[in-house]
């Protein structure tokens, strides 16, 4: 064997050393990175050559590098994390109409008790005019409290609405970044080579797009083919279809697909489902008992006011103002009259009779036709705003901890280990130094094949 | 397994004992479980319908206090009535003796005359602006004089009785209708006026009639008064039980909400504790690496 093909074997390994301190310094580099995969540096033997009966190993040869990553935990981890936005997209807008139903000196349950105490304590003293003054302020006082509840469900629908169109323009400027990365990456994987950090790059955008929405992923010769969870294409190729938001005629944003076929109902998961969600179906379902609760609950106290006579002796007219029909009525309930004299407190006509007090008073514990009486019908609807919170939270709470997990897993895989990366900073420097060495030493060698010779001569 | 970096972990670890933490700290300064909602929405429904009954205990608390005062002052006028009318009994027999003269009689009947308008006052009696026995007329004056009544007198108000709630199946009557107590029964006011016209005309034997229909307009009027009385033991009791039962309301609210100060502070010293401890371990793991010991 030759003192050159030696040579040529440590200028190998000077090279595969180097290469591999890159790799080692690259992963250093990106320690902190967020979606960054930690690289491996890929070494093989080259083939050996014979010698007569002998085979010579021929030193190693630097093939590339190596992300190490895995697919299923990637996928896993998309999964969860739109879970997890969708819960947390509830939980901020639910929360914030949790005021609105707990319990203070202006929440629906404790002015509608206020009206009853305030026709209660007329009946002691039914011409008293401060005490028909009380039932008038405490009637208004209800009405502040359904307009207050009705407009705060509807402003979260109106910023619901924003989110929504905010969420669909991510979408639509994820879904290009993505299609854009498609042709480079499909060109690397034909021709044998590493994702790399380009594959981080797509993931990483592939994550940001399920914090949006649920996605489904093929994998595909021109690269990963997404689309919604309905399967509604996103983006084929190198190519992205933008989905679009138009004002449907209940006054909610309406999310389309490319060819303009309204998918807002299909849509599930991510901050654009748990939005949907909060808006069309929570708060929606909210906003129609309130108004059932205020129309029917109207609709007793003006039929108890019909039964008996005000002050002045007339027939009890309407003491609340409804809206023909249920829609709307929690937001359009209104006093028909602030004349203290108008609250039919008289069973025979007296100004002094409190006989049709009691009936008023009834619509308290009588139930109203959709089921329940009035109180027990709030009750319910607290009932459900509470729950929809705590049901939204348990699940933020539970995907946050399976989401950690999987990163742990993943971190455990692909993430970088200062610790581990320092050793190979020793084993490679060493290494490149042996090489270095052997350089050296068969410089010197050569030196003494030069010199041999000379030395005879003289 | 590999651990490629323990941050993650720790800021999860260090924000879930933090909030713990916080959880406990708030339910120690507000002495509350249920501080919104969502903590407990099962409570939160139950609270708003014990909320409603406590409103409903305190409005019937202070209904039953204005019919108690009401009622006291009916009795009260009524206990006048018993007195003038056993005056005005014991008049007539004096008026009776037919050893008086007409002088005499002439003096007692002026006497009657002013127990009957005292009597007619106490009828004509007001509580807080309304009068207290004219049905639920309560703005009109009940018995006002009319030459034209055999009895001197008419009736202006009507018979309704006012029903006040005190309890959610309990109703009392809140005033007493002038017709049932003076005239209905036996006429107060009208053999309070016999008697005077009686002595005014000198016949013994129609004193006597008189004073004898007085006797029954007294017994009438004590029966009265003993339904007023039975009413108002019955508001007395209710008073108290409507007391226990707003008590009974108030701790059962707490219950709903309210949190056992003692576990309370335990579960915050226990939070304390277990945030320290994830601090202090974060600071032992946190900054060592390799390259420490390398130097």
């Amino acid at each position: 064997m030759s003192l050159n093909a030696s040579l040529s074997i440590a200028v190998q390994s000077l090279l595969a050393d180097s290469g591999a301190l890159q790799a080692t310094n690259n992963n250093i580099a990106n320690a902190n990175t967020v979606g960054y995969t930690r690289e491996t540096v890929v070494l093989q033997e080259s083939d050996p050559s014979m010698q007569g009966d002998l085979s010579v190993g021929q030193g190693v040869v630097l093939q590339g590098f190596q992300s190490v990553r895995s697919e299923v935990l990637q996928r896993q981890i998309e999964v969860q994390t739109q879970q997890q936005s969708a819960a947390d997209a509830q939980v901020s807008s639910l929360s914030e109409i949790e005021p609105v139903f707990t319990t203070s000196t202006q929440d629906i349950g404790t002015q509608m008790s206020a009206l009853f105490t305030s026709i209660s304590s007329l009946s002691t003293d039914p011409t008293s005019s401060s005490l028909r003054q009380g039932v008038i302020s405490a009637g208004q006082n209800l009405v502040t409290a359904f307009h207050s509840a009705s407009s705060a469900l509807t402003a979260q629908q109106t910023g619901l609405n924003t989110q929504v169109t905010q969420d669909v323009s991510q979408i639509n400027q994820l879904a290009q970044q993505i299609a854009a990365l498609n042709p480079q990456l499909a060109a690397m994987k034909q021709s044998g080579q590493d994702g790399g950090t380009l594959q981080d790059k797509q993931d990483q955008l592939v994550l940001s797009l399920s914090k949006l929405t649920s996605v489904s992923i093929t994998q595909t010769d021109t690269g990963e083919t997404i689309s919604t969870g309905n399967g509604t294409p996103l983006v084929v190729g190198a190519n992205s279809y933008a989905l679009q938001t138009s004002m449907g005629t209940n006054g909610m944003q309406d999310v389309k697909d490319s060819a303009g076929t309204d998918i807002t109902s299909t849509l599930s998961g991510g901050d654009l489902g748990g939005t949907i969600q909060t808006r069309d179906q929570a708060i929606a379902g909210l906003q129609s008992q309130l108004d059932t609760l205020a129309s029917q609950f109207g609709a007793a106290f003006n039929a108890a006011q019909a039964q008996g006579y005000t002050q002045s002796g007339s027939a009890g007219g309407d003491f609340f103002t409804l809206p023909s029909g249920v829609a709307g009525a929690a937001n359009s309930i209104a006093l028909a009259s602030t004349d203290p004299a108008s609250i039919a407190a008289s069973s025979d006509g007296s100004a002094g009779s409190d006989g049709n007090l009691s009936n008023l008073s009834a619509v308290q514990s009588t139930a109203l036709p959709s089921g329940q009486t009035p109180t027990d019908t709030y009750a319910g609807l607290v009932y459900q705003v509470g729950s929809l919170t705590a049901n939204a939270t348990a699940e933020s709470t539970a995907t946050a901890a399976s989401l950690l997990q999987l990163n742990d897993q993943l971190s455990s895989l692909s993430g970088v280990s200062i610790d581990e990366e320092s050793t190979n900073l020793i084993r490679y420097q060493q290494a490149y130094e042996a090489a270095a060495r052997v350089v050296s030493t068969i410089s010197s060698m050569f030196d003494v094949a030069m010199s041999m010779g000379t030395n005879a001569a003289s | 397994m590999r651990v490629a970096n323990p941050v993650a972990d720790m800021q999860y670890n260090i924000q879930q004992s933090e909030q713990s933490l916080s959880t406990a700290l708030q339910q120690v300064s507000t002495s509350k479980r249920v501080n919104q909602i969502s903590d407990d929405p099962v409570a939160s429904a139950n609270m708003v319908r014990s909320l409603a009954d406590s409103a409903c205990v305190d409005s019937y608390t202070s209904n039953n206090n204005q019919t108690l005062a009401r009622l006291q002052s009916a009795d009260s006028a009524l206990s006048s009535v018993v007195t003038a009318l056993n005056q005005a009994i014991t008049l007539g027999t004096q008026g009776a003796d037919s050893t008086l003269s007409d002088s005499d009689r002439q003096g007692i009947a002026e006497q009657v005359q002013g127990i009957l308008s005292s009597v007619v006052a106490q009828a004509n009696s007001k509580y807080q602006g309304n009068y207290v026995f004219a049905g639920s007329a309560t703005g009109t004056m009940p018995f006002t004089a009319d030459a034209s009544s055999p009895t001197g007198y008419v009736y202006n108000g009507n018979s309704t009785v006012n029903l006040v709630q005190v309890g959610a199946s309990t109703s009392v009557a809140s005033n007493v209708a002038g017709d049932t107590v003076f005239t209905a029964g036996a006429d107060v006011i009208g053999s309070l006026t016999n008697l005077v016209t009686a002595l005014q005309s000198g016949s013994v034997t129609d004193i006597g009639t008189a004073a004898t229909a007085i006797s029954t307009a007294l017994n009438y009027v004590g029966q009265q008064r003993v339904s007023i009385d039975s009413s108002i033991s019955e508001l007395n009791s209710q008073d108290t039980y409507l007391s226990q039962e707003s008590v009974t309301l108030s701790s059962q609210q707490t219950a709903l909400v309210g949190v056992d100060l003692a576990t309370a502070a335990t579960n915050l010293s226990q939070a304390e504790t277990t945030h320290s401890a994830v601090l202090a371990a974060a600071a032992k793991v946190l900054p060592v690496t390799l390259l420490d010991y390398l130097k």
